[in-house]
């Protein structure tokens, strides 16, 4: 299969950018995932440890704005999977943008499914790669094909 | 802080005691704006939470794995890869039942010669005995000792 409706092999997902990584984000994040490592929100520490005087994201923030794009391209509740490798580490004050790749598309259970290769930018190199299937049930009732709308319906939990 | 390839490799099988996470609102809330989403409707949780929700809802913790591969302090740890699996959207207010624990450990060198240790752990998520999500994250942990 090389298109289903509203979705082709080949098809870019459109980047989302992430201006300049925030530090004070990550010390919220830092609460919540009850992580104690410092590299996270003291730089002064980093300094010392000859990490430079920045502090580094952390991998899940990483994760997310990859997965931000995808749910803004195929909605809230479209992602299956995420496979991801980290490279560089990104610090606070990067601009980082996501970007994605049709590869593949597929229908499992009346589902339509995208395959993407997917990675996080920072000036030009991919700090995270890796592969994201999406569920593209939403794209497809877009597109105007009802029984892909049933299949999102059930989903999202608004069908019996 | 030293570890020997015999007690590297004990690790493997080692199973968290397991337990239940609840995502509450006001966490999903701030978790989607440290990503700079807006927030998700239908009380959706950030896909994110596949991090910290398996981890500390399985009664582990990052600093509890940390010292159980004994890793050496800021700088010694480094992300190698997630594999994450969405069987279901996770919601808030929703109770998980997470089981897991670590399910590789291997030691190599680096291209310096420095010794590295790769260590995954894996976590399944439950709603109503329903496999809702899959978790396997690899970790890099980097020895002083050559």
């Amino acid at each position: 299969m090389t298109a289903s409706a509203g979705v082709s092999i080949g098809d870019q997902v459109p980047p989302w950018t992430m201006e300049s990584v925030d530090p004070a984000r990550m010390k919220t994040m830092a609460a919540i995932l009850r992580d104690p490592y410092p590299v996270h929100w003291d730089r002064a520490g980093n300094e010392r440890v000859g990490l430079g005087p920045r502090v580094i994201n952390q991998g899940p923030l990483n994760v997310g704005y990859i997965a931000n794009m995808l749910m803004a391209w195929a909605g809230p509740s479209s992602i299956r999977r995420l496979t991801l490798a980290f490279g560089r580490p990104v610090l606070d004050g990067d601009r980082v943008s996501a970007h994605g790749v049709v590869t593949e598309i597929d229908e499992r259970d009346g589902e339509p499914f995208a395959a993407c290769d997917v990675w996080l930018e920072r000036d030009g190199e991919h700090v995270v790669t890796g592969t994201a299937v999406v569920c593209t049930a939403a794209l497809a009732a877009a597109a105007g094909d009802p029984g892909h709308r049933r299949s999102l319906d059930r989903r999202e939990g608004l069908a019996t | 802080m030293t570890i020997t390839e015999d007690e590297l490799n004990a690790l493997v099988g080692h199973r968290f005691p397991g337990g239940r996470y609840r995502v509450a609102h006001w966490e999903n809330w701030l978790l989607t704006d440290c990503t700079g989403s807006d927030q998700l409707p239908d009380g959706l949780v950030h896909p994110i939470a596949l991090f910290h929700a398996p981890i500390l809802g399985s009664r582990t913790s990052i600093a509890e794995l940390f010292a159980r591969c004994r890793a050496a302090g800021p700088g010694s740890v480094s992300l190698l890869s997630y594999d994450w699996e969405y069987l279901e959207p996770l919601r808030e207010d929703v109770d998980y039942r997470c089981e897991g624990g670590i399910v590789e450990a291997a030691r190599s060198s680096s291209p310096s010669g420095r010794r590295v240790d790769t260590i995954a752990f894996r976590i399944e998520l439950f709603a109503d005995h329903r496999l809702v999500a899959r978790v396997t994250n690899r970790w890099r942990l980097h020895r002083a000792e050559a």
